[in-house]
């Protein structure tokens, strides 16, 4: 496929008519790459995020996904295309009361009919409910099938999450900053699985870090993002320390998205301990 | 940063501001109080008045011993389970017309936040396809709770005649316009994250509904709907004064003939009821969560 | 990306509870035959009410209905009968509000005989009979008060004092004084005892630790619930009309027996302006003062 998956044009969101989350962002992602994005907290990350997941609508600018333009739609050709973008979230995003089977079945919502739907909730079929036990085995919890959401830990809930991606099949895969709120132990290991699963079936990433170590271990393109605008779009070897901290200035780095009072500053690019999650 | 130096340091002064609210409220009550008073007809004095305290007297010694003869009992048998009839009938029926309007009437469905930006942006036309529909159904349900069962028990009786159909109708319509407000307000105050996801993998808002928000929603909307059959065996006693069967049907027709040691038997055996009825339902809310 | 079958052979974890139990099905069938049950009592003619014939007869009730009337004598009245329904309902609030004020502290437990203010007691058995007797005694009168339905209230009261909105307050009062006395009671009982106890260790006594740790902390909630009853007693205050205490009631029984359609949906129409308006004060109130 030589068309972009992604292409922005001067894409701006205004929330509001007075506060400008992401302003005038121009970007091409193309297919298979792995993208990392990075920058300080309210710099307008997850409002890029919730733009390519075609969750809100741009203010102004266009953008094409798979080469087609998005500009007027809406209804079925809208869940079309938002079937072909996988999202994971930081946290809260499955539904606690579901057992993790109808969580991880969820991502076929996109495909299903509403009939097939209800039927699922209420007796899966046998290939859905292999499916889902095959996607938990990729992801590492293959136990857990029947277990109740709530019941998980944070780091098991994102695999349940992953898990939903592998089973809606997107061409793309887009992350929000999915290892802020995991224990740091286990965040490599998450990150490492998203990018390995990534390759090995050819999907595009795009990956929201709070955490620059992990951005520059595993991402050949680094986008610095800063202001709702992109600071410098690298591979790591070409990001300076001097570049970091300019992305960063003024800022406490390591405040996580829910601004904890707790959090401990993180020196940047070192090898000291990742931010605790609260 | 030096303190201040005890001479200079201001103590905080109590928040002064200015508000109108206090005294705007103080005057409108006591507004609403006298006038209240007055319309009201209040004098306490009939209370002690010789004529009240023999009518009270009367009244009290009426009461007892109350009716407990077997023949009383065995024909109340009948009324007894009209009550219950008349509140499960009733609030399956508010469930009935009170979903789907709540469905219908929740903003965060119909036309707001995350499940509608892309869809609604930039047309008009389908922006107002949304709201009219979530408009209407919010009137309806406004209507339909506003106007007390009474009245609306009145009517269909009037419409369908006496007995206890027309006290089913009254609590479905005007309970189920209660159901479907406090059903709205429950999902509107959902977590929407779990729902932004499941938009996420290209899920219609059906889909989101069944799988996002309903299991989420379940033990408080069972909770409420449990306590409004409480309500409703409470309510449908009292139709009955109209003429829409059951225990207070009883209950209107001893008293009009001054039987009051019978009357005490009914409140005895409604006093039965209600407690079953809230025990019941107090244990099925624990189950549920 | 799950696009190969697995072997036949992988063996799926097993769902929790499979296969059907007794109580599962008990519940699901029970309710299913209360419903049936109380669909065939109450003689629910669904099929009646919907069929072509029903919808008609509805269709010309409603079309009956239109248009209000709208004349200025019974615009007046109207007016007059709102008033004093809003009356009743004012007064009947907080007449309950009294007695329910009155009996809720004798009603809670951990404030006449046990919890942490009795653990280190050294009164009588004389005196600890007697603290569960008032306890006893006060919650046997608020559920006597809130049992009997306020409208044989009303007709108690209207067999005492005679017509009028007046017995409706008192019916109102007393009844609705026994539903809020139970609540605020339960408000009392769920209170946090560690303030409490601090309260006591530093020395104060039992009357000072009900000012200083009890009375704040409940008043609110107390305020919220009066609020909330308010909504419900506007309601109740036009249901008492029926049995002579008040106008509008009784204004209904009459237009809908003599047929004065039109008469009737201006009732309606002024009944549900109250209610709404009763509606939004609770709410604002609720918010503003709370």
């Amino acid at each position: 496929m030589s068309e972009p998956v992604y292409r922005l044009e001067v894409l701006t969101k205004i929330f509001d008519g007075t506060l400008t989350a992401v302003n005038g962002v121009d970007l091409t992602v193309r297919p298979g790459e792995k993208v990392a994005v990075i920058g300080p907290s309210g710099a307008g990350k997850t409002t890029l995020f919730r733009l390519l997941n075609l969750t809100v609508r741009q203010t102004a600018g266009r953008l094409w996904i798979a080469g087609q333009e998005i500009g007027d739609l809406h209804g079925a050709r809208l869940r079309e295309m938002r079937r072909k973008i996988g999202t994971v979230y930081q946290q809260h995003n499955l539904v606690p009361r579901l057992r993790v089977t109808h969580n991880v079945l969820a991502g076929r919502l996109g495909t299903w009919s509403l009939p097939q739907a209800l039927r699922s909730l209420v007796r899966p079929r046998e290939e859905d409910l292999r499916a889902a036990h095959r996607a938990l085995s990729q992801v590492g919890i293959p136990e857990k099938l029947w277990a109740r959401t709530d019941e998980l830990s944070g780091g098991q809930q994102q695999r349940v999450a992953i898990a939903r991606v592998l089973l809606q099949n997107p061409e793309v895969i887009l992350a929000d900053e999915p290892v802020s709120s995991v224990d740091p132990t286990l965040a490599h290991g998450i990150v490492k699985l998203l990018v390995e699963l990534c390759s090995t079936f050819h999907k595009t990433l795009v990956m929201n870090l709070h955490s620059v170590d992990l951005a520059l271990a595993y991402f050949p393109r680094v986008i610095g993002f800063r202001d709702g605008q992109v600071a410098f779009d690298r591979s790591p070897d070409e990001i300076s320390d001097d570049l970091l901290t300019d992305l960063y200035a003024g800022r406490l780095t390591s405040v996580s998205a829910e601004d904890s009072p707790d959090a401990v500053p993180e020196t940047i690019r070192s090898g000291t301990p990742l931010l605790r999650p609260q | 940063m030096p303190y201040p130096k005890p001479s200079e340091a201001a103590l905080p002064s109590s928040d002064h501001s200015r508000s109108l609210f206090p005294i705007l409220f103080g005057i409108c009550f006591a507004a609403a109080f006298v006038g209240s008073w007055q319309l009201a007809q209040i004098q306490p004095g009939l209370l002690f008045e010789a004529e009240g305290r023999r009518n009270m007297a009367r009244f009290i010694t009426g009461m007892f011993p109350p009716d407990l003869s077997l023949n009383f009992l065995r024909f109340l048998v009948v009324p007894f389970f009209e009550t219950i009839q008349i509140s499960v009938m009733g609030t399956v029926l508010a469930i009935a017309i009170g979903f789907p309007l709540s469905l219908l009437g929740t903003a965060s469905l119909a036309h707001a936040g995350i499940l509608n930006d892309l869809e609604i942006a930039g047309s008009p036309g389908r922006r107002l396809a949304r709201t009219l529909p979530y408009v209407l159904a919010r009137t309806v349900m406004s209507a339909f709770r506003c106007i007390p069962e009474f009245v609306w028990a009145f009517m269909f009786v009037r419409a369908v005649g006496l007995g206890p159909f027309p006290g089913v109708l009254a609590i479905g319509v005007s309970y189920g316009g209660m159901l479907g407000k406090v059903y709205s307000e429950i999902l509107e105050n959902l977590e929407t994250q779990p729902s932004e996801a499941l938009q996420a993998t290209g899920a219609s808002r059906w889909k989101i509904l069944i799988y996002g928000m309903l299991p989420q929603a379940l033990p408080q909307l069972v909770s409420y709907t449990l306590y409004r059959w409480e309500c409703a065996v409470r309510a449908s006693a009292i139709l009955g004064f109209i003429g829409a069967g059951g225990l207070g049907q009883q209950i209107e027709l001893s008293m009009r003939m001054f039987n009051f040691h019978e009357v005490v038997t009914l409140i005895l055996i409604l006093f039965l009821l209600v407690a079953a009825v809230d025990f019941l339902s107090a244990r099925a809310r624990k189950a549920i969560v | 990306m799950t696009g190969q079958t697995a072997p036949a052979t992988t063996i799926l974890p097993l769902p929790p509870r499979s296969g059907v139990r007794p109580a599962t099905l008990l519940v699901p069938a029970g309710i299913l035959a209360l419903i049936l049950w109380s669909w065939h009592g109450t003689r629910f003619d669904l099929i009646g009410l919907l069929s072509a014939d029903g919808r008609a007869q509805m269709l010309t009730y409603v079309q009956r209905l239109f248009p209000p009337d709208l004349s200025p004598d019974l615009l007046r009245k109207v007016a007059y009968w709102s008033l004093e329904t809003f009356a009743i309902s004012f007064m009947g609030t907080l007449l309950s509000v009294a007695v329910a004020l009155a009996l809720v502290f004798f009603a809670s437990r951990n404030l006449v005989f046990t919890g942490v203010l009795f653990e280190v007691d050294e009164a009588g058995r004389p005196i600890r009979i007697a603290r569960i007797g008032v306890y006893v005694v006060a919650r046997a009168l608020l559920n006597l008060l809130r049992t009997v339905p306020h409208i044989v209230w009303a007709l108690i009261f209207v067999f005492a004092v005679g017509l009028g909105p007046f017995p409706g307050v008192l019916a109102l009062g007393l009844h609705t004084g026994g539903v809020l006395g139970k609540l605020f009671a339960e408000v009392v009982e769920d209170i946090e005892t560690q303030p409490l106890e601090a309260l006591q260790a530093a020395g104060a006594s039992r009357l000072q630790i009900f000012f200083y740790g009890v009375l704040p902390r409940v008043l609110p909630q107390f305020l919220a619930y009066s609020l909330y009853r308010w909504e419900v007693n506007i309601r109740e205050a036009i249901i008492l009309g029926y049995v002579g205490a008040g106008g509008l009631g009784q204004q209904i029984q009459i237009a809908i027996s003599l047929f004065l359609e039109n008469k009737l949906l201006t009732l309606i129409l002024a009944i549900y302006l109250m209610v709404t308006m009763v509606d939004y004060s609770s709410a604002y109130l609720r918010r503003r003062l709370l």
